[in-house]
């Protein structure tokens, strides 16, 4: 009997113990960062994998692959397509599908030539499947400034229903 | 009591401010309850909507009023709808004898706390019918835990009160506040905190609240008697199980806070800032405690809470009786 | 349905035996006794952590028995092996278990080097052994907060989450993944540490250090759970070895049953660590248990990154994504948060696997469960599944 009593009293030291945890908590300093108005370190970015990106070869918009197709029969997902250009090595086309990509890096490493390596677009939106279809010629030349950013889709409902 | 006009239009616009009270009294918690549980987890809580998130209560309710009322099938319609409706207005008529001041009652009956105590057994009733009612297992396991549960919790709950009577003499609550000082070691808490122990602790096993949510335990029956209600069934719900708990809070003022007294001025405003800190407590130990199991709920109140108040009350009524 | 009732406003169900469940409920029913009640805990249910469902039957709150119905998120794993090549397959592990992917990824990437007789230079192993046991430790916070959580209490989960984040934030430097990480390759591991990878691993170990007296404080001193978790689903040593339980499950029955000690693989061989045992089989056993691994594990990580040592983190001409795997049949396990995690690999030497088999310890840890929830109340039904520490992606794979 005492005993219970004891042990009962200990039990609601520790309810004490525990309301002064949070209790502390309650007045310390928040963790979130709110994302709008705040955002993360660089350096947590840094390592981020966003979708592919090609390296830039020169400021002219050129990139460095040379359509060996290694990435695309690499790629567990199938995610990957180039097409050859007609003169030289340099791609006419190179497709890439970011729904299905599951960033596992066998693209980068499998890449002969260096040409492509992970972007750290952590803020990336898209409102429709077909925006995150990317054409990454396109992407750089246009992260070169020869092309302007394409306005961004209106949101067309009655398409996106049918 | 004499039943003229004047005392009738007394009840009537007391009633009006009670509803008043009681929803936004359920605008406010919703807030601080976020807010409290938001701090405590080292989050903002409610941030984009308002100023800090002022008006995301505002804009709660209007979701609650604007959503479909989705009705499962095969129920008992007329409990079922009747269910959130009970559940609410009963709270108005426990209201009316809480003093806010000496003369500020609605009404100023002499047996006051027993009729708070009588008609708060309604709200179980309501529990029941809802989980009864709306064909679903895990609401007819939430209306039984919630009936044995509040059956269980009025004991020491009532028992602790009495000790209080038995103090001052009197079922009125303005008379009880009256019989205490405006310094906090004029209270009764000082003379009977066992009392206020026993009566806190059963405070939170009557409305239902964590650690003692086991009629709407989430991890475990999903949401309880509540589970099928969506919409404006759900929100009266939820809208009485804040008003009760700013009930029990008001009689705990009352009971053991000296109420409407405080330091420098006496008035109404202390009776709302005692039971906001009572209400911020419930909060806080709700943020704290993982839930009782349902057999320990009931050994806590059988074998310990109800001894202890009958010894608190007996020892009381010694002390009253010889000294 | 819903129509009828218009019509019938009073109509309560004429008749209420009619109602006819799924496949698994009614063969289920068939075994029911007389005025028991029969109820499907889950497929969605906020205490089965995804989509695990169990059908028990209640007797007023007591379960009288209990069937885990399995299969809501199988994905097919083994299956899709069987169109990968080794390489492609390794992102597939990540998603296999996603609190403890490292493991995985360990398992598979150490049945293709065992098949093949690939070297992995020194410093990949203990990098290995760091980026595990820090997903270990992750993991375990991870059961923490929601075994909490299915008793009730919101909060220290997340608590857990902050020292998920940091630990995330470590093994996104070298992974570049915060969930399904693939950081393992033949040979090797995909990138070597930096500078903020060390400074960062070694502030976390004292800061998690000083982070578990909160814990304690909070949690597993608190009345209201020991009582809750005291003497609650007992498991012993018996019912563990017939049911194939690994992990801390059977660590805290008292068997000192560890991948790492007893089949050594990696260089676990090089660290003094405690594999901790007991100190019961109930659940506040399997609690215990698992916040000592947190500790063991911690003593791991310091170690390790305290001796690190210089060189390569891949063999030269690491195998390539197009690599095929020489013919054979090979299995290699590791110790993963959940038990033991194996890879049975079988290869008729062409471009993909010839056949994968995953060993995935929830699986049979979950066995258990039906048993263990015998007779005991449905909210201990509850904590004895959190206790399993069940991560329904793995268990149906």
């Amino acid at each position: 009997m005492i005993k219970a009593v004891v042990d009962n009293l200990k039990g609601l030291w520790s309810l004490v113990v525990g309301l002064s945890v949070t209790g502390r908590f309650f007045l310390s300093p928040q963790k979130t960062v709110h994302f709008p108005r705040d955002v993360v370190g660089p350096e947590i970015l840094e390592s981020f994998r966003g979708p592919l990106e090609l390296v830039p070869a020169d400021d002219q918009g050129g990139s460095k692959c040379i359509s060996c197709q290694m990435c695309a029969r690499a790629c567990p997902g199938d995610c990957i397509t180039v097409v050859k250009g007609d003169a030289g090595k340099a791609p006419k086309e190179y497709k890439y599908d970011f729904t299905l990509c599951c960033l596992c890096a066998a693209c980068v490493e499998s890449c002969p030539a260096g040409a492509i390596r992970f972007s750290h677009r952590v803020y990336m939106v898209a409102r429709s499947r077909e925006e995150l279809r990317l054409d990454l010629l396109a992407d750089l030349r246009e992260r070169c400034g020869l092309e302007p950013a394409p306005a961004p889709a209106p949101a067309d409902k009655t398409k996106a229903v049918a | 009591m004499d039943l003229s006009i004047a005392n009738f239009a007394q009840i009537i616009i007391a009633c009006l401010l009670v509803i008043a009270l009681m929803v936004g009294n359920a605008v406010v918690m919703v807030y601080v309850e976020r807010k409290a549980c938001g701090f405590i987890q080292r989050r903002p809580g409610p941030y984009e909507v308002g100023p800090r998130g002022i008006l995301q209560a505002v804009c709660d309710s209007m979701k609650l009023l604007g959503k479909q009322i989705y009705v499962p099938g095969n129920i008992d319609w007329i409990l079922y709808f009747l269910a959130p409706v009970l559940a609410f207005f009963p709270v108005l008529l426990l209201y009316l004898p809480i003093p806010f001041g000496r003369h500020l009652t609605a009404m100023n009956v002499d047996e006051g706390i027993l009729l708070i105590l009588a008609f708060s057994g309604l709200g179980v009733v309501s529990n029941i019918l809802a989980g009864w009612a709306s064909n679903n297992k895990y609401g007819i396991l939430g209306a039984a835990r919630a009936v044995s549960q509040a059956v269980a919790y009025e004991i020491p709950m009532i028992m602790a009160l009495l000790a209080i009577v038995f103090l001052t003499g009197s079922l009125s609550l303005t008379e009880i506040v009256e019989r205490q000082g405006s310094w906090p070691w004029q209270w009764n808490i000082v003379v009977q905190p066992l009392a206020f122990f026993i009566y806190l602790v059963s405070l939170v096993g009557e409305t239902n609240r964590a650690p003692f949510d086991l009629p709407e335990a989430e991890s475990e029956l999903t949401a309880g008697f509540h589970t099928e209600y969506s919409g404006m069934g759900f929100a009266l719900f939820f809208l009485s199980e804040y008003a009760n708990m700013l009930l029990v809070s008001f009689v705990c003022a009352a009971f053991f806070l000296g109420g409407y007294k405080g330091p420098f001025m006496d008035g109404f405003w202390w009776m709302f800032i005692k039971a906001y800190a009572v209400m911020v407590f419930i909060v806080w130990i709700r943020w704290t405690f993982p839930r009782v199991r349902f057999d320990q709920l009931l050994n806590i109140n059988w074998r310990w809470l109800l001894p202890l108040s009958i010894l608190n009350l007996w020892v009381t009524a010694v002390i009253v009786r010889f000294i | 349905m819903n129509s009828l009732n218009f019509i019938n406003p009073f109509g309560v169900s004429e008749d209420p035996g009619s109602y006819v469940g799924d496949f698994y409920t009614d063969n289920f029913a068939k075994g029911a006794g007389e005025g028991t009640l029969i109820l499907n805990l889950g497929p969605q249910h906020p205490s089965t952590h995804g989509v695990l469902r169990v059908i028990v039957e209640l007797e007023g709150e007591y379960v009288v028995r209990a069937e885990p119905v399995l299969g809501y998120l199988h994905r097919m794993h083994e299956k899709m092996a069987e169109v990968k090549t080794p390489w492609q397959y390794i992102p597939n592990m990540g998603r296999v278990d996603y609190l403890h992917p490292i493991a995985w990824n360990w398992a598979q990437v150490g049945a293709c080097e065992r098949l093949a007789g690939i070297e992995v230079p020194e410093r990949a192993e203990y990098l290995r052994v760091v980026s595990c046991e820090l997903n270990r430790i992750s993991s375990h916070l991870m059961w923490w907060g929601a075994f909490v959580m299915d008793l009730g209490g919101v909060t220290p989960i997340l608590y857990a989450f902050e020292e998920r984040e940091k630990i995330n934030d470590i093994l996104q430097i070298v992974t570049g993944s915060r969930l399904t990480m693939s950081y393992f390759r033949f040979g090797g591991v995909s990138a070597d540490v930096d500078d903020r990878f060390v400074r960062l691993t070694k502030e976390f170990v004292p800061y998690l250090r000083e982070r578990l007296k909160m814990y304690k404080a909070l949690v597993t001193d608190n009345v209201i759970l020991r009582r809750r978790l005291e003497g609650v689903g007992p498991m012993d040593a018996d019912l563990c070895r017939r049911h194939g339980a690994t992990g801390p499950i059977l660590r805290a029955a008292g068997l000192k049953r560890d991948t790492r000690t007893d089949a050594p693989y990696g260089v676990y061989h090089k660290f003094q660590y405690n594999v901790p045992t007991g100190p019961s089989d109930d659940c506040l056993g399997r609690y215990m248990l698992r916040l000592a691994e947190i500790e063991a594990s911690l003593d791991i990580v310091e170690q390790a990154m305290g001796s690190l040592p210089p060189g390569p983190v891949r063999i030269d001409k690491a195998p390539k994504a197009g690599w095929k795997l020489p013919a054979g049949e090979t299995y290699f396990a590791v110790e993963g948060a959940r038990g033991q995690v194996g890879v049975h690999l079988v290869s008729d030497g062409g471009k993909n696997h010839y056949r994968v088999k995953l060993r995935a310890p929830g699986f049979s840890n979950l066995s258990l469960f039906a048993e263990a929830a015998r007779g005991v109340l449905l909210a201990d039904a509850i904590a004895i599944l959190g206790s399993l520490d069940l991560v329904i992606p793995e268990v149906d794979r």
